[in-house]
């Protein structure tokens, strides 16, 4: 006990000896944590303002004629005419029915990505095969292609499918594997030790129940980091969907475009715009929010591998 | 096994279920999709729906709106995947290409009279063809809208603003008024001695962008007073006149505006929206369209004027004249539906429904004195706007193919003069590259 609260007593003096240049690293930091959240309280602050009144008030810091009106707007309770009063969009946004093609959207090409991706890092890092080292090579390669080179092709692939405007053809390009997750899960998979592998193989076990009993579960945790990025990846998907959905299949981050100028040379609906962004951005919040701490823990843990 | 066998069985769930909730939203061919950009036309188009319904019961009228920047898109997009609407909101510069890909029907066959609408908006939907493939809905005319407390603080009177002139050399009445509303942050205006164009507190004039080849409404309200026209006919001219002495100096004295500080410089513009200046106080005066009205009219704490457009060296005002149209796609499940709904848009009794909401002048001059009153009831004259079509000085809105070429050409043209990277003369040579659009489009067709 008493030599704890010596410690402690010590750790005192020495903070205050160095206050000045404690003081200073505060503010240092303070402005750093004030400049980083500014612009998130710049979007709490004008979807808590008057549409129609943001122009004029344009410097103000708090919320401009406080109301709750673009939430409103957001979520479909708000009329048209009620819209076009506040200096709304006055367009309509089927929030919820966006809400859950994101989420299906971002679900489902993450697990099968995840899915899928590692399965290919397993057979890249762990199976013998002739030529594995240069068909990983022009894998990786593919890292180097622009996304928007292969929209195109993407697109009159999945037209001739006759799966535009179904969520199918919006996850099918994704589904399958992107090459960052199998580099990263094939890095891992280097790294975990072979010895429980060759142990469950003299077992008797296949590779696919390897794969699945053993390597798997030990991979929780850069699989469940994997996941995160990938879903939140998908979740800001703008271009893709844009193209491929229809309005039954509709996205989130496409359909912030309703806030967008309506007519050619128009001025947006900011507080609109903002109020859905903030509202969009919601589950990636909880996500990290829930999972935060497991992200932080597996890079310790690869750390100590 | 049975694991791997479950999890396959649970993807394929998974993806088939996916499939065919996409698939869900499955088309009826009584019911008539038709697409329009502008929210604030919802209303009394759901009004016109529904007052369609009711005459033809077994049809159902299903209104989309979507932004203008996604509207195109999703269109072509929906041509493309065969998915369009049947009936949708058509603009004159998107149109031409529609035409030329086959996209549209001709609507010869309606029961449209065609000659109810205002002057020359019928006769834009033309095809080349001599074919008709828009029933006019409404029209648009520019004007220049006004803070009425900055132009009271600059002692500028009402009348005045009616009856501004303009030429290129010195800019007329419309420049002094410019001048005399810019105001630097020490509160000097732009007429004054000691005003710094470096440091402007309030614009006399707004900039939105260069207007690219068309200029609507950013330059062809003072460019189309010197009898300069965009091209050699209209509709379906095949020489551009961008190498005019009349169009070059006129757009030579607008660059100069900023370079006087009268007006922002172009790179400001970038990601900002003109109206929105405005209405924060940062400009006195906003050339701009009629469908704009409604949003100059929306911001708090702006006493709203609108005056009509200069006149100009050759004694009359001068307005681009803009129609917008409704148009059938060629892949409708339902044309005859399809027509019949056209042909309801098109009538006094739909047009007046849009007329009473008080948004856009509908193409009926009936239905759109109508407009007039709504927009009255509201406080806000909109004569500027109407005179154009009264006293006959519109011109209509240049039709022309290769639209998207020539905007790809004219637009860095237009910018470069207005950051003063390049002289009026560039023109000459940006004319010259539009114009072999259309020679090289004749070779094409000889070709074929």
């Amino acid at each position: 006990m008493t030599t704890t609260t010596t410690i402690v007593t010590q750790g005192r003096r020495i903070r205050r000896r160095v206050t000045w240049g404690a003081v200073f690293g505060w503010i240092c930091l303070g402005i750093a944590i004030a400049i980083s959240i500014l612009p998130f309280y710049w979007v709490l602050r004008t979807s808590l303002s008057m549409n129609s009144a943001l122009a004029a008030n344009s410097s103000s810091l708090l919320p401009v004629e406080f109301n709750l009106g673009a939430f409103a707007r957001v979520f479909g309770l708000q009329s048209t005419e009620e819209a076009l009063a506040q200096g709304g969009s006055g367009a309509e946004i089927n929030f919820w029915q966006y809400l859950l093609n994101s989420t299906i959207f971002a679900t489902l090409t993450t697990a099968g990505a995840v899915f899928f991706s590692s399965m290919a890092a397993y057979a890249f890092a762990r199976l013998r095969w002739k030529h594995r080292d240069l068909v990983f090579g022009l894998f990786l390669a593919t890292v180097l292609v622009p996304p928007i080179f292969t929209a195109l092709p993407n697109f009159l692939l999945i037209k001739n499918l006759g799966l535009l405007g179904t969520m199918f053809g919006m996850i099918l390009p994704y589904i399958f594997m992107t090459p960052f997750a199998i580099f990263f899960m094939r890095q891992f998979f280097l790294n975990m030790s072979r010895e429980v592998e060759e142990a469950a193989m003299i077992d008797g076990a296949s590779q696919w129940r390897i794969f699945m009993q053993v390597v798997l579960p030990n991979a929780a945790a850069p699989l469940a980091t994997l996941a995160l990025l990938t879903f939140m990846g998908q979740w800001n998907e703008y271009f893709w969907p844009l193209l491929v959905s229809d309005e039954s299949t509709r996205v989130l981050t496409v359909g912030l475009g309703t806030f967008k100028s309506q007519s050619p040379q128009g001025a947006p609906d900011w507080s609109g715009l903002m109020a859905a962004t903030l509202v969009s951005a919601v589950p990636v919040l909880i996500l990290f929010a829930v999972f935060g701490k497991r992200i932080v823990n597996s890079i310790g843990f690869s750390g100590l591998k | 096994m049975s694991r791997m066998k479950k999890i396959a069985a649970g993807t394929v769930a998974v993806l088939s279920v996916a499939a065919l909730g996409g698939c869900a939203g499955g088309d009826d061919p009584n019911t008539i999709d038709y697409w329009l950009w502008d929210a604030n036309q919802l209303p009394g188009y759901r009004q016109c729906a529904a007052d369609f319904n009711a005459a033809n019961p077994d049809l159902t009228v299903k209104v989309t709106q979507l932004g203008w920047d996604d509207y195109w898109g999703k269109l072509t997009n929906g041509m493309v995947a065969e998915n369009a609407p049947d009936v949708f909101t058509n603009h004159l510069s998107k149109y031409p290409d529609y035409l030329r890909f086959e996209q549209l029907v001709p609507l010869d066959d309606t029961e449209v009279d065609f000659d109810r609408y205002a002057d020359g908006l019928a006769d834009l939907w033309v095809g080349q063809d001599g074919q008709r493939y828009g029933v006019p809905k409404d029209w648009d005319t520019i004007a220049l809208f006004y803070n009425r407390d900055m132009l009271s603080d600059a002692g500028i009177s009402e009348d005045e603003m009616a009856e501004l002139t303009w030429n290129a050399e010195d800019g007329g009445t419309l420049e002094d008024v410019i001048a005399h509303l810019t105001i630097d942050s020490a509160g000097v205006r732009g007429d004054e001695e000691g005003f710094d164009k470096n440091d402007v507190e309030v614009y006399g004039m707004g900039l939105a962008n260069s207007g690219s080849g068309m200029g609507q409404a950013e330059w062809s309200w003072f460019t189309g007073t010197t009898g300069w026209t965009h091209t050699n006919e209209n509709p379906w001219g095949d020489h551009y006149n961008y190498d005019d002495e009349r169009f070059q100096s006129a757009i030579a004295w607008w660059a100069g505006l900023i370079d006087k500080g009268y007006v922002p410089r172009l790179e400001t513009t970038v990601g900002a929206s003109m109206p929105d200046n405005f209405g924060a106080g940062k400009a006195a005066i906003n050339s701009h369209g009629s469908w704009m009205i409604g949003q100059y009219a929306s911001y708090d704490g702006i006493d709203l004027g609108i005056a009509p457009t200069p006149i100009g060296p050759e004694g009359e005002r001068a307005s681009m004249f803009n129609g917008l149209a409704d148009s059938i796609w060629v892949g409708t499940d339902n044309l005859e539906g399809s027509k019949k709904w056209v042909e309801y848009l098109g009538s006094p009794a739909c047009q007046d429904v849009i007329g009473d909401q008080g948004v856009v002048f509908p193409a009926i001059l009936s239905s759109a004195e109508r407009a007039v009153a709504a927009y009255e009831e509201r406080g806000l004259d909109v004569s500027a706007f109407t005179e154009h079509v009264t006293d006959g000085t519109t011109f209509l809105f240049p039709i022309t193919a290769n639209a998207a070429q020539i905007d790809g050409i004219m637009k860095p043209a237009m910018d470069s003069i207005l950051t003063g990277q390049a002289d009026v003369g560039s023109l000459t040579d940006a004319n010259t590259q539009v114009n072999r659009l259309f020679e090289d489009a004749g070779e094409d067709a000889a070709d074929d």
